[in-house]
């Protein structure tokens, strides 16, 4: 018998297995059993004990480090502030994700809406294809394109722009998948009322679809906010804020802090690298977290 | 037919996807071409990776200026890549599986949402938080406890780092597919006196072996690309072959991160092209690997008959 | 459905406008400093008084390794590329525009973590034979035999070395090529070398991964810049003394330094590229060298130019007071080196 205190579909115990006296056979697949799922519990606590370590210990390092000065002062060496790798973070998203929202959601609604044929399922392939390539391989192609092929130099251009590259294939596949959820009727009953192409998915199909795609959004913000191999050979560092150009001017970025000052020999740089990490982790488990309690879980990526 | 500008814009715009690909795959190939044609086969055969002395004159060899000396060879890069992602496989399959079953098996489905929210959670955290946690608990943890020369960095870390990045590909993906199996196949087996466990072992796992391999495949994927992590708890080997869980290594991904700086001082360039040249044979790599994993979710090579 | 739209439009105006908000008002002339790892703590101590005495300078300072120095501000993603390396002499004859400048003088310690034993005395071909994988256990005889009475652990060495392209590696792999045949002929030296096969050998990322994978590794053996000395005396390292070219063993210290630097201070050339390692003299310290600015002396306007130009004259005369380079353990320029590089200063357009 399957331990029955333990097991919420337990309604297919069968009867008679109480009754008669358990042979050593049974005894041993009761066992067999027992221990089967002790090593799945197991499992669970394995895959699970590691994410709770990671955010014990980056919040117990980053709330120790906190201070009101991480968010006014620019970063000195490895001391100072957060302020200008905070501020470049949200600009190379934003930007990122003002080139990569409106072609991720073009690309979306064609392979949804239109798409059907060779050119759709090789563009589909492709998509899914750049989604998989290594990120470090676009930033190797960014720096020698951009930085040095078309002289940028570390840039929020090239910065921004390998990672709306990232994003935008994630961007198109979720448009697709959730506007392929508005049925097929309200499309018709646009068309019917002489609706033009464009009205059709702006007023009726994009509002339905709107929680998918916008979930969509949101999950690539959170990787455009946690992403560092494209960004070391495209975005730079500087110690300062943004001066406004988008070439000739590198920026600073909060991944670049992680993973550059938990290499220094002291605790200044270590706080700092720690309290980056925990303002990274913060908001993209909460862009998550948000994203999957408000709209109801579908699997969509 | 009629012109319809808005499926033409949407349309061209959808062509950008394809069309960045194209570029990265083009100018890899063609940024490559002279490396290529220097190091032939030997680039995947040889252990040594040698940028030539760099305060020498260059050299010629068959037409191409090289730096004197100049030797790539990237099996050593290969073979950590491989290694760590192979380990990391070995450890996160388990794990997933036993989490998937248990959660969908034994947990009550009030919590259930909760704790598969946790397991998919893991899953974007930032590689680098990864490192940054790599580097402050799991190296000195396996420096003190479990390697016999101190050293924590190596191919050990780098492994339990990708496993736990992937693990959560796998799980999610297994426990959607465990959700689905029909009621009649594990009432059945219940009703031929097997025990739950049983059940879930006999009845239903082999039905979603075909979506778990797919989820493996998947996870392989994302591994064999994994950059940061990897490169702040690797050690960084160079031109010897991990000969234990302990070895230093470099994956192909790190080594072109860790690299760049060092290969644009050769004043020949030669070296910044081999760069090309691993991220070329890395893209085909991980090419492959999401090529299979998109043939079998798609049901072409199907493992093996569903019940 | 309207609201909806106003409501997407506000939300993309405010994230502008927050980012037109974020922008600061700098600098007409902002620099940007990237490279040597060994540099970069002062740099860090230079800036912010430069910054103090030169209201409205602005200059970012990033370590990522000489190499990146050199190649940066080689393509000109960088006005100044920091490295512990001069420019090879291919690069400066094809490239005549590019300025190897000397900033102070530096040196480089051999740290090693073996708890209890401060000043272990280790030699080029020691050194040559650890990192070649020829030495594998701490007590080998020719260790043994440098340090007579000392305890030494029956303990595999574990070397450290530098991944990024290092100026470090750079003098480094001079000394090991200067004092050990097999080594001159097979690897050779340069800010990134082939390391020989070593099992166990690991990679570090900059001085300070150098430092943090020192002390990480019990047992291991590593090369850092005298700038890092602090943190590698609190890391708990020891540091060696080094066989030099009269056959003394040295610390690095003011007096080995200084020593080391009178005996090329007189011989440096127009260009400045010159080699301090391995130098003659009872007391020299055997790895010592100028900090050089690499520089393009066409930088990208005249404001930046003289940017440049004004930080950099700043830096060899009173960034040299001992105020600065006692804290990284530095040694100033001596007064004929410093004309030398105020004469290449002149020439950054």
């Amino acid at each position: 018998m399957p331990a029955p205190n333990f097991c919420p579909r337990g309604s297919y115990v069968s009867a008679n297995a109480l009754k008669s006296p358990r042979t050593a056979l049974e005894l041993r697949r009761i066992i067999i059993g027992r221990i089967g799922w002790c090593l799945c519990g197991l499992g669970l606590l394995l895959v699970i004990g590691p994410l709770i370590d990671i955010v014990a210990v980056v919040t117990w390092h980053g709330i120790a480090a906190f201070s009101p000065h991480l968010f006014t002062e620019n970063t000195t060496g490895p001391n100072g502030g957060l302020a200008n790798a905070i501020a470049g973070t949200f600009l190379i998203t934003l930007f990122a994700m003002l080139i990569a929202i409106p072609l991720g959601v073009s690309a979306g609604i064609h392979l949804s809406e239109y798409g059907r044929g060779k050119l759709a399922s090789a563009t589909r392939f492709m998509s899914d294809t750049l989604t998989g390539t290594p990120s470090i391989v676009l930033g190797y192609f960014s720096y020698i394109v951009m930085i040095i092929g078309l002289g940028w130099g570390f840039s929020l251009a090239a910065a921004s722009i390998t990672i709306a590259i990232l994003i935008v294939p994630y961007l198109a596949r979720i448009t697709e998948l959730s506007l392929q959820q508005v049925p097929n009727t309200m499309r018709e009953a646009a068309y019917a009322l002489g609706a033009k192409d464009s009205t059709v998915v702006f007023k009726v199909v994009l509002p339905a679809a709107s929680s998918g795609v916008l979930t969509g959004a949101l999950l690539a913000l959170a990787i455009s906010v946690g992403e560092t191999a494209p960004l070391i050979y495209t975005a730079g560092w500087s110690n300062y804020g943004w001066n406004g150009q988008f070439a000739h001017e590198p920026v600073a970025y909060l991944t670049y802090v992680i993973w550059t000052f938990i290499d220094q020999p002291d605790a200044k740089s270590h706080a700092l690298a720690f309290a980056a990490a925990f303002l990274v982790m913060v908001v993209v488990l909460a862009i998550n977290v948000g994203v999957r309690l408000t709209v109801r879980r579908k699997k969509l990526v | 037919m009629k012109l319809r500008p808005f499926r033409l814009t949407v349309l061209g715009l959808s062509l950008l996807i394809p069309a960045a690909l194209c570029a990265v795959v083009l100018f890899l190939v063609l940024y490559s071409g002279q490396a290529i044609v220097f190091n032939g086969l030997r680039f995947l055969t040889q252990v040594n990776w040698n940028l030539g002395d760099l305060y020498d004159d260059p050299v010629v060899v068959h037409g191409i200026q090289v730096p004197a000396g100049a030797n790539y060879g990237i099996l050593v890069f290969i073979a950590g890549t491989l290694a760590s992602s192979a380990i990391a496989i070995v450890i996160a399959v388990p794990l997933a599986v036993g989490a998937s079953i248990f959660l969908a098996e034994i947990v009550p489905s009030k919590i259930r949402p909760a704790l598969s929210m946790l397991v998919e959670l893991i899953a974007v955290v930032p590689s680098v938080v990864f490192g940054l946690w790599g580097i402050a608990v799991l190296v000195p943890f396996i420096g003190h406890y479990l390697s016999p020369n101190g050293s924590g960095y190596g191919l050990l870390a780098a492994s339990i780092v990708l496993a736990l990045m992937i693990t959560p590909i796998i799980a999610s993906t297994l426990l959607d597919a465990l959700l689905q199996v029909p009621r009649e196949n594990r009432e059945s087996a219940f009703a031929l006196g097997a025990t739950h466990f049983e059940v879930v072992m006999k009845a239903i796992m082999p039905m979603v072996r075909t979506t778990l391999i797919g989820g493996i495949v998947l996870a392989l994927g994302r591994a064999l690309g994994e950059t940061m992590a990897v490169l702040m708890v690797s050690g960084g080997g160079l031109n010897i072959l991990p000969t234990s869980l302990f070895s230093p290594i470099s994956t192909i991904s790190s080594f072109i991160a860790s690299q760049l700086d060092s290969a644009e001082t050769d004043p020949t360039n030669m070296s910044v092209r081999a760069l090309a040249e691993i991220a070329l044979v890395l893209f085909i790599i991980t090419l492959s690997v999401n090529a299979c994993a998109k043939l079998l979710s798609s049901g072409v090579l199907r493992v093996r008959k569903r019940a | 459905m309207k609201m909806m739209n106003l409501l997407q439009a506000g939300a993309v105006a405010l994230a502008v406008t927050a980012a037109a908000g974020i922008t600061q008002a700098r600098a007409d002339a902002p620099l940007v400093e990237t490279g040597s790892s060994l540099l970069y703590p002062l740099f860090n101590l230079w800036v912010p008084a430069y910054t103090a005495s030169h209201p409205g300078a602005d200059i970012t300072t990033t370590s990522t390794g000489s190499g990146a120095g050199i190649a940066q501000a080689f393509k000109g993603l960088v006005n100044i590329g920091a490295s512990d390396a001069y420019l090879s002499d291919t690069m400066a004859h094809d490239h005549t525009n590019m300025l190897s400048i000397p900033l102070a003088i530096s040196s480089q310690a051999i740290n090693y973590n073996l708890p209890g034993i401060t000043h272990l005395k280790l030699s080029g071909p020691i050194l040559a034979g650890i990192y070649s994988g020829k030495i594998t256990q701490w007590n080998d005889p020719a260790i043994a035999a440098a340090n007579p009475g000392v305890a030494l652990p029956n303990h595999v060495i574990i070397p450290v070395h530098r991944t990024d392209g290092s100026g470090d590696t750079f003098i480094f792999t001079q000394y090991l090529s200067a004092s050990d045949a097999a080594w001159r002929s097979t690897v050779r030296f340069g800010t990134s070398v082939s390391w020989p096969a070593v099992t166990g050998g690991i990679g570090a990322n900059g001085n300070q991964g150098m430092v943090t994978a020192a002390q990480a590794n019990p047992y291991s053996i590593a090369y850092i810049g005298v700038s890092f000395a602090n943190q590698a005396a609190q890391a708990g390292l020891g540091q060696a003394k080094l066989l030099n070219k009269a056959g003394h063993y040295v610390l690095p210290t003011p007096a080995t330094i200084s020593a080391a630097a009178a005996s090329v201070a007189n011989s440096t050339p127009a260009d400045e590229r010159i080699s301090m390692v391995f130098a003659p003299g009872v007391h020299a310290y055997p790895i010592v060298n100028y900090e050089y600015a690499i520089i393009n002396t066409q930088q990208s306007s005249p404001d930046v130019a003289a940017a440049v130009r004004t930080f950099l004259t700043w830096a060899i005369t009173e960034g040299n007071s001992m105020s600065f380079l006692k804290q990284v353990h530095f040694m100033p320029l001596p007064a004929a080196v410093v004309e030398l590089s105020k004469a290449q200063i002149a020439k950054i357009q």
